[in-house]
């Protein structure tokens, strides 16, 4: 027992830095991969998804979404708000209100997320990739 | 340092799924009369590509009525012939499609083809007569196939065109799925294959040509998935006395479809069924088209009718979303 | 019992209430002003997980690790903190024995590793929680937030590593 045979290196060393950059290095690219993409490309329609306990039940482009939405899973209901160029969460029963205090999205790639009541509620955009006729 | 790349790589592997396939190969080439381009991401996407662009080179050696030597002209020509394996293949599938189509599907239709010759350099408005000629050399009955021999009635032809891109882009497929390509798009002239998701694990945006102008009417979110459209606006000529006509000709009348459709779009698990069934669609028209589907299954559908109507079927229902720039209304097909 | 002393099994049980406790305290702190993400933590009880291993070895930090989850989750009374906890915990706990044996990295860069490896964790218990992908993009943010986790755990651990060559556990 006691302390391993070989005692701990208690001193940051230079590996130490090496992995913190690696882990930085991380982070930025899973944003550039996550965000690059879905930059609004122009006049390219932005598309709302709204996926409810991991089904997609709305889908439809940003200014045909317009109006007021409900949806409820997992004993959780959420209003949901958008006046063709924004989506929100206007009121919601979750315990923590996180999803009513995101505010309000506009631009492909951003997303709110309620997770009590298991709601994605994720704008994508941009062109197709490819035509199909 | 060693050990240390050894603790750092498989880090990175967890932490960036996908992010390692950043850059797309891609590839295009001139075949089968058409525009194709190839698209496709990871590791051995460019020999998969190579190979896939080769493949499709050979197959229309094999289904071209422009070469001389390929399969299908010696066919027409000598109303008999020994096939490559795949000739005769696409053959037996093009006489099940027909089956199963009631005929609306039909590559006997060739004598017809060559007569309008909507696609050609000369296309022409023929006579009444002219047609009613042609018209009983139409039929699957009139080609008889047997393992890798073929042979035709009496004046009769084949036309592969109505099938021939949806049979590459299944080989296409089965490159791409032999490769362990993981994320890839292929366009062989507007019939399309998507292969898994797009990098970023998103399903790949195919949009659908809107028939009456530029943009596009819907976009839809797939993945590996077959979809290919007909539609009278693809190709088509306008007759001296301004009428057009279309490149979708009707077995039964020997004449471009009268259809109240613009285009059909046919989402399924086989680019040759997809392409088969589109041309078959767009001439029932509507009410049959969707009484196909009923009765049928096995695929998906997106109908853009002549008075402005997208209709899909249900499966589509989340999947699709409208163009803003146009008027059309989205209908869903009831079951 | 023969294999463990009492101190040992003393040990680890003090251990694991002190990892309930940082949990506790972790699920307290208003992180979801920052991140809209309910279940999402720093990852506080690491710096017992993490010190745990150092000291009494794998196998033993593995079980304080899973008391810690277990119990956490019934005190919190819902299963999918438990997913949170256990999948957040245990890709730590795994990033952490794989860094200390193979990297050649002190306990400041075993404690990096465990602590992105905990929000690369818990980030997939949202995408299993939501059947959908798009928490993905709270992962950046959640990264650069373990670096300044990660340093403080192993700070801390470092201390108290040179003040465990005093506890009496032969």
């Amino acid at each position: 027992m006691s302390l391993k045979s070989s005692p701990p290196e208690c001193r940051p060393n230079r590996r130490d830095a090496l992995a913190a950059l690696v882990i930085a290095a991380a982070a930025l690219v899973i944003a550039l991969s996550f965000y690059y993409d879905n930059a609004p490309a122009g006049s390219a329609s932005v598309q709302v998804s709204v996926s409810v306990g991991g089904r997609v039940e709305d889908f439809s482009s940003l200014s045909r979404y317009a109006g007021v939405h409900t949806y409820s899973c997992n004993g959780y209901t959420l209003t949901v708000s958008c006046d063709g160029a924004e989506v929100q969460v206007v009121s919601s029963t979750c315990p923590g209100q996180d999803c009513v205090h995101t505010g309000a999205v506009s631009k492909a790639g951003q997303s709110i997320v309620c997770l009590p009541a298991r709601i994605v509620i994720r704008l994508t955009g941009g062109a197709a990739d490819l035509t199909v006729g | 340092m060693r050990r240390f790349w050894a603790l750092v790589l498989p880090c990175l592997l967890l932490l960036l799924p996908g992010c390692g396939a950043a850059a797309p190969e891609e590839l295009t080439l001139f075949a089968m009369d058409t525009y194709m381009s190839f698209t496709a991401y990871g590791g051995g996407a460019k020999d998969a590509l190579e190979e896939a662009a080769q493949r499709v080179n050979a197959l229309e050696q094999l289904f071209s009525r422009t070469r001389e030597d390929s399969d299908v002209s010696r066919l027409n020509r000598e109303g008999g012939a020994s096939l490559h394996p795949e000739t005769a293949e696409l053959l037996a599938l093009s006489l099940s499609c027909a089956e199963a189509t009631g005929g609306a599907f039909d590559v006997t239709v060739a004598p017809l083809v060559s007569l309008w010759n909507v696609t050609g350099d000369t296309p022409r408005v023929p006579s009444r007569e002219e047609i009613d000629a042609l018209l009983p050399l139409v039929g699957a009955a009139h080609l008889h196939l047997d393992g890798t021999s073929a042979s035709l009635d009496e004046g009769c032809a084949v036309d592969l065109g109505g099938i021939a891109k949806g049979y590459a882009s299944d080989q296409v497929a089965a490159i791409f799925a032999a490769r362990g390509i993981r994320s890839g798009a292929v366009s062989l002239g507007g019939n399309v294959y998507v292969c898994g998701t797009r990098p970023d694990g998103t399903p790949w945006r195919v949009a659908v040509q809107d028939p009456q102008g530029e943009g596009y009417a819907c976009i839809l979110s797939l993945q590996d998935t077959f979809a290919v459209t007909s539609g009278a606006y693809q190709r088509n000529f306008t007759a001296p006395d301004g009428t057009v006509y279309h490149h979708i000709l009707d077995p039964v009348t020997g004449a471009p479809a009268q259809s109240d459709l613009l285009s059909v779009t046919v989402l399924g698990a086989s680019g040759s069924v997809a392409d088969a069934y589109s041309t078959a669609l767009f001439v029932m028209g509507q009410r049959q088209a969707e009484a196909f589907w009923r009765a049928q299954g096995g695929f998906s559908l997106v109908l853009i009718t002549a008075d402005g109507r997208v209709r899909c079927t249900p499966d589509l229902s989340e999947q699709l979303t409208l163009s803003e720039d146009t008027s059309y209304v989205l209908e869903i097909i009831s079951p | 019992m023969g294999r463990y002393s009492v101190k040992q099994l003393a040990l680890w049980a003090v251990l694991a209430a002190l990892a309930l406790g940082l949990s506790t305290l972790d699920g307290m702190l208003p992180l979801s002003a920052l991140l809209p993400l309910p279940g999402v933590k720093l990852g506080l009880a690491n710096i017992v997980t993490l010190f745990a291993l150092y000291v009494s070895g794998a196998p033993a930090a593995l079980a304080i690790l899973a008391v810690r989850c277990v119990l956490g989750a019934v005190f919190a009374g819902n299963a999918s903190a438990l997913l949170f906890s256990l999948l957040g915990g245990f890709c730590a706990m795994g990033a952490m024995i794989l860094a200390r044996r193979f990297g050649g990295l002190s306990v400041f860069g075993v404690s990096l590793c465990g602590a992105a490896a905990h929000n690369v964790g818990q980030i997939a218990a949202a995408m299993i929680v939501l059947g959908d992908t798009a928490v993905v993009g709270y992962l950046p943010f959640l990264l650069l937030l373990s670096l300044v986790t990660g340093s403080l755990t192993g700070l801390i651990v470092s201390r108290l590593l040179r003040a465990a060559v005093y506890l009496p556990l032969s």
